[in-house]
This record gives structure tokens, C-alpha cells and sequence, in this order.
């Protein structure tokens, strides 16, 4: 008899033992937790044994339990091998997850400012065990899953598996690319850096462009928060990136899932009769169950990718950050997100409106109402050559819009800027000018001079007389003075670079890669030689601190005529020269300086 | 192949997964194991870029008045200089007349009290004058060491700037904050007023990370400093000067009859009239421009004109040598200077500086010579002048 007014534990200890009291206890919450299986059919699902009652106990969690029942209960044999899904569909979901988890611990370390957005990202890596690690994984997973969904919907395409049933699965598979694009796009904004800024000033500057002027001037206010982007436009991308897009992601990817579950899964297309859907009809010796084949080869998939991951950040990849994010200083050679290029190459094609919201727009259209359009009834790849070709020919349209995206294409700059530029521009996409790895002990201090690695022969002393010599003015109606004196002009006067005279020197037979670097410079200066006429390059290194050199890159060239960006020829294919009233060679120079710090770690890196 | 289930066997899935789950766990400890170094070594690469970004800021920014290697101007004093950090070279002297400064204090102290009895106070009267012999005794050596900077505002008693500014936190914060607010002070110490306010939140034009990234720059210059790094700083900061005993001097000089000297003022013409009846002495004037031997001129300022006017070469200004002969040469034919005499070139330049420019030069001079300079000053500056043919 209980001791309290109700049955209670202890009875079950006095009438039982302790033992088994306690197993029924464990017993039933695990049966109660996963929604119909105890601890022996567990037992017996993870050794491969059949299950030992009936009803069968491993397909009760899809009937009862909230997370199963998202879930088929088995999966047809054909469908659980790499072929046809390539689980890119899974691995897409895996990455919804796994940027959560992974953006949640950053969320921990940030704030949405730009005062101290970059100072947190500092702090990350500095300041937080792990905190570069779990940056990168993010940064990593989110570059992948944008990939993965992207081929997701290629071989949905591919294999004809958004014909009917699955068209409106397809569709929120289209909208689900969308939002990935744009948590991906969203997310590149938040370190606030150089890198950050500027592929998302220019992302944005196409909403500009939706007509009329007066809807894209304020959708561009709306989403940038004010004509630039800054305090606002930051916080606004922030809360998209945590907070709105997830929302719209979560939602669609229950809308997805729910619709595999209704349709199952699309069988490869040879294994159906043309026009029928067998996937819910899946014969009793094809179905491999849930529980517990797909579970645990599932899991077995997240500890794989998981490693996969944590393998590539510790030792592959590095999540960029660039500078302090600085709106007074354009980059040279800003590009958009790389999965965003196609849309950059396509602007380079002409109109901002029709190319950059138009064309991408009517696509997006064109794919959104595909499986409507498409209605033929067979999947087999031989029935359906215009949807193959189709779906090549576009995967490479957009490859080559993408490489049209890239600065290389299209976009002239001057030769003087790209050579300097070349020669010191601070590490972005994992490249760096080609002074900044030179080692620290290399940048000895002194002058140097493309001039020395010219075909032309000329000994150094000659050239620091020509130089001196050398008269010409630096733009029409100024001064004509000698090249020297022009030089040392800008150096001193806007450079503010303590330096008397110029006196080139050889560069020390102890620095093999500065006098590549020089070598290099000296050759880039060479194949530009429509643009820069009795050009030379040098470079000035002088010690600015104890542990810190600076480095000035002269160029110097007779001025030509340019149009459109490109030198003008005369008859005989030589470039026409500038020259002022008295028919003196207008000179021009270019210089730019940089520091370089013992520790910066160019070298090394 | 592609149709069968990668690891058919469900206990081969299970080994891989539990293997691959270890094979994390194993390399985030690893990992976590090796973050101390990494988190370090990570610091100090962007300790490194930060000092990049801030010697870029500050030669497109501060080298106008600071200089570019940090050494002072015209406008600015010295950073790359051992009294800014706080450098002693003498602590042992410091240390030493510090603890005798006390000792007198308290001596002076009991001294005024009236229970003091006379045979105490001629003891202390002793032990003062000992006092005293022995400050000068620790104190003319250094003085002596130091010559060519106490010339130039150095004050070995005080080496250190933050102290004589009352600052109490680091040197970084007290640079820090110079950035960001600024230094409002009045034009008779530094030409053109103070530093502007550099921090957008101050109303200047630089962020934060910036002004951290210029900090980093500056703090840079701290190493074991060697007397000569003292020698080569062109101009210390100004401290105010206590006006008590120049208020004493003054009347002094009025009570026995003297004439207070004023400022010659910026009226070019009348300077001309005064010039008439007053000689020049071009050894003090020599002194003046190079501000050596403690040469100040008629209200205590150190004019140091050779900071910018080196003897040969261009830093800020035109030389020193030859001036007088490009003066005669070279200016006088410059058709804009039609009708000056050399005399009034000279004193214009002076006293108005930007009123014209030597082809090639910039107006960095100070505009305030006027209010610094007497008539005799100003005729000793110009004997000197002459000189330099």
C-alpha cells in the first residue's frame, strides 16, 4: 500500500528492487522523449537487428515526435546513394544549421557600429580562444552553402525533379537561393572593412537603379540607411543578417521539407515509367528506414563535413579582413561578392537598369515559373535536350558574366596607377603589391631604379645625370625644370619626404627578392610602352622608425595623348606626345608611398 | 557505385562518425592549446599594420608642423623626443637634488616656526648653504651635458612633459587624447594658434581607429634614448612662463628709470623710421636666429629661426647662407617687389610673412615675429642678415 494517496515510485521500489525501478523510470522517459522507442529498440535499431514488437516502434517518432515528423519514414534504396541527390540538399540544410550556430557564438563577440564593429573583429582574433576559428567556419560554411544551394537547384534541373509534383517545391527552392544570396550578401557588410564596405557599396548600388529615379533614390536610402552607407545602413544589414532573412529562411525551409515529405523523394529519372511518380509507392524491399540507416548515415555526415570544415579553417583558410572599412578611400579594383560577379559583368554590358535589375529579375522570373512552363511528362535526360542545353548554356553565361565582373575585364586604368598600384597595394583576396613581401632586412635603405634592369644600356651614373639634365616642365604652362628637381618637388613639397637629391644606386647583390620586385617593376614598366614614353620606375627606401621603413614608388614618363583611356597613335603607330608652347616633352610622374613594419607579417604570411 | 550507400554497414557508419566527432574534439583542444600564441602573434602583426596606417596618417597629416621625422617645427614641438616619454638621462641627479629639495622644504619650514630657537636657526642656515652648494655641485654638470638642448627650452629638472602638464595617465593616453581634442592654446606661444581638434567627435576629420592607428605611430619612437637623439630634436613644447618675477624685473627697470621695450608691431613703414635711429649688433643677432647661449628676445621668446632656415640645404625655408646676396640678386629683380629696398624685403618678411613667398616655398613661417620682437631685436636679426653675403 502507498504511503501517499496516489501510486508513486517507491511503490514500484518495494514491489520491484531499486534496480528495476530505476530501468522502468530511465525505460519509459526515453520512450517518452523520442516519441516511441525504448531503450531496447534503440538498442536493436543501432546493431541492424530487426525490430523485436509490432507495432514497429522506429516509425513512431515520424508520427509523434515534432522533429521526426519533418522526416520520411524510409527512403526508397535508389535514393540513399550519392547519386542523384549528391546530398546537396541535405548539405544545404547542414549549413542552415551550422551558420546558426556558428553566427550565434560571433553574435556574442559584436556589435552592430561602425565605431567599434572592426575593433570587435580585432578583438575576435586577438582577444577570443577560438574566436579566428569560429570566423572562419562561419565565413567558410557561408561562401559553401551559397555553392551547395546553387548546385542543389542545377541538379534539381538536371534531373527533371521539379516536374509535377514538385513544382512549387522547386519554387521555394528558388526562394531559399535568393535568401542565401542575400544572408551571404548581408553578412559581408558586418566587419566593417575595406573589403566589406566597398563589395557591398557596390552590391547596393544597383537598387539605385530601379526606375523611376525617384523609387530607386528611396529604396537605396531605405536599405543604406542614408546616402552612404554607415551607422544605420550597418545596423540595418546587421538585423537582415540575424534577424529577418534567418526568419524568411526558417520559414521556407519548413515549407521545403514539408513538401518532400508530402511528394517524397524524385526517383533518378531511368528507374520510372515516363509520366509517373512513384515516390510515395516505394516497394516493401526497397525501403531503406529512417531509423535507423538514414539517421545514422546522417550523423555520420555531420561528423564528416563537420571535420571537413574545422580541417580547412585550421589550416587552409583564413576568413579576409582587410583595413578599416573608409569611405574616403576607394580601393582600386572593387568587386562585388564573387556570387554577385555575374550581375557586376552583366552592368559592363550596358544599361544599369535593364542589366543590373531587369535582366537578373526577368531570370530569376524565367526560373521561378520554369516547372510551369516545362510541362513535358518525361524526366529521361535523352527527352529532354532543350532543358539540358538550356541549363548549360546558362550555367555558362553566368561563368562568363562573372569573369566580366572581375576588374581585368573592361575597366581601363592607367598604367601608372595599375604599376603602383601592382607594385604596393595592401593584401586583399590573398594577393599583395610586390613590395610587401620583400623581407624586412631586404628593403635596404637607398635608391633604386628600374633603369638598371632595362635592355637598354645604360650605366647608373648616366642615368643620374639625365636625370639632372633632363629638362621639362610637369603639366602645360608650368615650370620646366630639370626631371630631378620635378621630383623632388612632389616628394618633398606634397610627399613630405626628407630627401635632398636623387642618386640611384645599384640594389645589393644581398637582396635577391627586392631586386626581383625591382625586376618585376622594371618589366611592367617596359610592356606599357605605348602608354609611358622614356619611362623609368624607382623606388626610395628610407628608415622611418627603428622597426619601420618607408617605401616611395616613382614612375616617370613622357606624357602621350589619351583617348578614352587608351594612348592615341599616330600613322606610324607611335604614340603622340604632349608637349608644351615652346614644343618642350611634358613629363609626368606618379608617386606613392607606403610603410612597412618589421612585424607586419607580409613575409610570413 | 554511386547508387549504394557510402558505408552500407551500419556499425562502419557508426565507427566513422565516432571517429570523425573524436577527430574534432581532438583538433578544437589542439586548437584552443595553441590560441595563446596564435591570439599573440596575431597582435603583433596588427600591432605593426596599426603603426603602418598611423605613419601614413601622420605624414599626409602632422608632418607639416611636427616634422616628418617627428623632431618639431615651426608649429609644432617635438614627438620623437625623450622628454615626451619621460626620459631622464641624469635620474640619479634627479633623484638626489630631488630629496634635498625636501630636505631644504622642511628645513625653511621649521625655520619660520617661532618656537625655533636661534641656535637652531643658525644650524639650518648651515645646513641651506650646504644644501645648496651641493644642488649646484649635482646640477652644473648636467647643465653643462645638456647645454645644447636647455638652448633650445630643455629643462633638465623637469625632463618629463606629462609631469610638467600635470597629466597623470600614460604617455599613449595623453597622446590619445591630444588627437582627439586638440591643443587650444594662445598664439604667443605657437604661431597660428594651438591643434586642431583631429577626432570627428571633436569636430576634426579623422575616426577613432585612425587616431589609435597615429597613437600606435607615435608611441613607436619610444627606445632607449641616447643624448643625442635629446640634441637632434629641433623644438621642445612651450611651457608657460611664470609671470612673477618678469612682473618684478619690469618694475625694477621702470623704478630706476629704464625704458620697457615694446613690440615693433607689423607697420612696415614705421619700423623702417624706428630702424633709423637704432644699431644692430650681429652677434646677438646671430644668437637670436639660432637661439644659442639662451639668446631670447626683448619679451623671453626663443625665435630659433635656423629650425627652418638651415645654414645650407632646404628643410622648411630657404638657407641662411646667402641670403643677402639672393636678396640683392634675385629678389630685388622680381618684378612684383618693384620699389623695396633690401631693408624693407627683409622686415616685411619677418613681420609679414605671407605676404609674398620665395618661388618654391610654402607659408609655414610664423606670423607672429611682430609681437615678439623689439626694434633692437629686430635690428640685431638684420645686422646678421647682412652678413650672410
Amino acid at each position: 500500500m502507498s504511503v501517499l494517496p496516489f501510486p508513486s515510485f517507491l511503490d514500484d521500489v518495494k514491489e520491484k528492487g531499486l534496480k528495476r525501478a530505476v530501468f522502468e523510470v530511465v525505460d519509459e522517459s526515453v520512450e517518452r522523449l523520442t516519441a516511441g522507442m525504448n531503450i531496447q529498440d534503440i538498442r536493436e535499431a543501432l546493431r541492424g537487428e530487426a525490430p523485436s514488437r509490432k507495432p514497429n516502434p522506429r516509425l513512431q517518432p515520424h508520427a509523434d515526435g515534432f522533429w521526426l515528423h519533418m522526416r520520411p519514414s524510409y527512403f526508397h534504396s535508389d535514393m540513399t546513394g550519392l547519386y542523384p541527390t549528391f546530398r546537396l540538399g541535405w548539405l544545404s540544410t547542414y549549413f542552415v544549421f551550422f551558420e546558426t550556430i556558428t553566427g550565434i557564438l560571433l553574435m556574442v563577440w559584436y556589435t552592430p557600429s561602425p565605431e567599434i564593429a572592426y575593433s570587435n573583429m580585432i578583438n575576435m582574433l586577438t582577444n577570443v580562444p577560438l574566436g579566428q576559428l569560429m570566423r572562419d567556419l562561419h565565413r567558410l560554411g557561408a561562401e559553401a552553402m551559397v555553392l551547395i544551394v546553387a548546385l542543389h537547384m542545377v541538379r534539381t534541373w538536371v534531373t527533371g525533379s521539379y516536374k509535377r509534383p514538385r513544382q512549387f517545391t522547386w519554387f521555394t527552392g528558388l526562394i531559399l537561393l535568393v535568401i542565401t544570396g542575400f544572408l551571404s550578401f548581408t553578412g559581408y557588410l558586418l566587419p566593417w572593412d575595406q573589403l566589406a564596405l566597398w563589395a557591398v557599396t557596390i552590391g547596393a548600388s544597383m537598387i539605385e537603379a530601379t526606375p523611376p529615379p525617384v523609387v530607386g533614390e528611396n529604396l537605396n536610402l531605405l536599405i543604406r540607411g542614408g546616402p552612404e552607407i554607415g551607422a544605420n545602413g550597418l545596423l540595418r544589414f546587421y538585423l537582415l543578417h540575424v534577424l529577418a532573412l534567418p526568419a524568411l529562411l526558417f520559414v521556407f525551409t519548413g515549407v521545403h521539407y514539408y513538401k518532400v515529405i508530402v511528394h517524397g523523394h524524385s526517383l533518378p529519372p531511368q528507374k520510372e515509367n515516363i509520366g509517373e511518380d512513384t515516390a510515395k509507392r516505394v516497394p516493401l524491399d526497397k525501403r531503406v528506414y529512417f531509423i535507423p540507416d538514414v539517421l545514422t548515415s546522417e550523423l555520420l555526415w555531420v561528423a564528416v563535413t563537420t571535420l571537413i570544415l574545422v580541417v580547412l579553417c585550421i589550416w587552409f583558410y583564413d576568413a579576409p579582413l582587410e583595413h578599416h572599412a573608409d569611405p574616403q578611400v576607394t580601393p582600386l579594383g572593387t568587386t562585388a561578392p564573387w556570387y554577385f560577379l555575374w550581375i557586376q559583368g552583366a552592368l559592363k554590358l550596358g544599361d544599369k537598369v535593364f542589366w543590373g535589375l531587369i535582366f537578373p529579375g526577368a531570370l530569376l522570373g524565367v526560373m521561378a515559373v520554369w516547372p510551369y512552363i516545362d510541362v513535358t511528362a518525361s524526366r529521361r535526360f535523352a527527352h529532354r535536350r532543350f532543358a539540358l542545353t538550356l541549363i548549360l548554356l546558362l550555367i555558362s553565361f553566368v561563368t562568363i558574366l562573372s569573369y566580366m565582373g572581375l576588374p581585368e575585364f573592361g575597366v581601363v586604368t592607367a598604367a601608372d596607377t595599375a604599376i603602383i598600384h601592382e607594385m604596393t597595394y595592401p593584401p586583399a583576396h590573398n594577393h599583395m603589391g610586390k613590395l610587401l613581401p620583400v623581407p624586412y632586412d631586404q628593403l635596404v635603405p637607398g635608391m633604386y631604379t628600374t633603369s638598371e634592369f632595362s635592355d637598354e644600356e645604360i650605366t647608373l651614373a648616366d642615368f643620374n645625370q639625365e636625370i639632372e639634365t633632363i629638362m621639362a616642365p610637369v603639366a602645360l604652362g608650368s615650370r620646366v625644370q630639370s626631371i630631378e628637381a620635378n621630383l623632388l618637388d612632389e616628394l618633398q613639397n606634397q610627399d613630405y619626404l626628407v630627401v635632398t637629391n636623387l642618386n640611384f644606386a645599384p640594389v645589393p647583390g644581398d637582396a635577391p627578392e627586392l631586386r626581383a620586385a625591382m625586376e618585376e617593376f622594371a618589366a611592367m614598366v617596359a610592356s606599357h610602352d605605348k602608354e609611358l614614353v622614356n619611362a623609368w620606375g624607382g623606388v626610395i627606401i628610407t628608415q622611418n622608425q627603428a622597426d619601420l621603413k618607408r617605401i616611395d614608388v616613382i614612375l616617370s614618363w613622357d606624357t602621350v595623348e589619351v583617348e578614352n583611356g587608351r594612348p592615341m597613335l599616330d600613322a606610324d603607330g607611335n604614340p603622340v606626345l604632349v608637349r608644351d608652347a615652346e614644343g618642350n616633352v611634358v613629363r609626368s610622374q606618379n608617386i606613392q608611398h607606403i610603410f612597412v613594419h618589421q612585424d607586419g607579417g607580409y613575409f610570413s604570411n | 557505385m554511386l547508387q549504394g550507400m557510402i558505408f552500407p554497414k551500419i556499425e562502419n557508419r557508426i565507427l566513422v562518425g565516432v571517429l570523425s566527432f573524436v577527430a574534432i574534439m581532438v583538433l578544437l583542444g589542439w586548437a584552443a592549446i595553441n590560441e595563446g600564441g596564435r591570439m599573440a602573434a596575431f597582435e603583433q602583426t596588427f600591432h605593426a599594420r596599426s603603426i603602418e596606417q598611423g605613419a601614413a596618417l601622420f605624414t599626409s597629416n602632422c608632418s607639416t608642423c611636427h616634422g616628418s621625422d617627428g623632431l618639431g617645427g615651426a608649429k609644432g614641438p617635438a614627438l620623437n623626443n625623450p622628454q615626451l616619454f619621460g626620459y631622464d638621462f641624469y635620474p640619479e641627479v634627479t633623484k638626489e637634488i630631488g630629496a634635498l629639495m625636501t630636505e631644504k622644504a622642511d628645513l625653511q619650514t621649521e625655520a619660520s616656526r617661532p618656537a625655533t630657537t636661534p641656535e637652531r636657526l643658525a644650524e639650518i642656515d648651515a645646513r641651506l648653504a650646504e644644501i645648496d652648494a651641493r644642488i649646484e655641485e649635482l646640477d652644473a654638470p648636467r647643465r653643462q651635458a645638456l647645454q645644447a638642448a636647455i638652448d633650445r627650452g630643455y629643462n633638465p629638472q623637469r625632463p618629463s612633459r606629462l609631469q610638467n602638464v600635470g597629466w597623470a595617465g600614460t604617455t599613449e593616453s595623453f597622446v590619445l587624447t591630444t588627437l582627439i581634442h586638440g591643443r587650444p592654446v594662445s598664439n604667443n606661444y605657437w604661431s597660428g594658434g594651438g591643434m586642431v581638434a583631429w577626432s570627428q567627435t571633436a569636430g576634426g576629420p579623422l575616426r577613432m581607429d585612425q587616431l589609435e592607428d597615429l597613437t600606435a605611430y607615435v608611441m613607436n619612437w619610444q627606445r632607449d634614448w641616447t643624448l643625442e637623439d635629446l640634441f637632434a630634436v629641433r623644438q621642445f613644447a612651450i611651457e608657460p612662463v611664470d609671470p612673477a618675477p618678469l612682473r618684478a624685473q619690469i618694475e625694477q627697470l621702470q623704478a630706476s628709470g629704464g625704458v620697457i621695450p615694446e613690440p615693433v608691431g607689423t607697420a612696415v613703414r614705421d619700423i623702417l623710421v624706428q630702424l633709423e635711429s637704432v644699431t644692430g649688433d650681429p652677434a646677438r643677432g646671430d644668437a637670436l636666429y639660432h637661439g644659442t647661449g639662451g639668446a631670447r628676445s626683448f619679451n623671453g621668446t626663443t625665435l630659433g629661426c635656423s629650425t627652418c632656415h638651415l645654414a645650407e640645404g632646404v628643410a622648411v625655408g630657404p638657407q641662411t647662407g646667402g641670403t643677402y646676396s639672393r636678396v640683392l640678386n634675385e629678389r630685388m629683380n622680381d618684378p612684383a617687389l618693384a620699389g623695396y629696398t633690401p631693408e624693407q624685403y627683409l622686415v616685411e618678411s619677418i613681420v609679414l610673412p605671407n605676404n609674398y613667398l620665395v618661388p618654391g616655398f610654402q607659408g609655414l613661417m610664423i606670423a607672429n615675429f611682430g609681437q615678439n620682437i623689439s626694434v633692437q631685436d629686430l635690428a640685431d636679426l638684420l645686422a646678421y642678415l647682412k652678413t650672410q653675403q
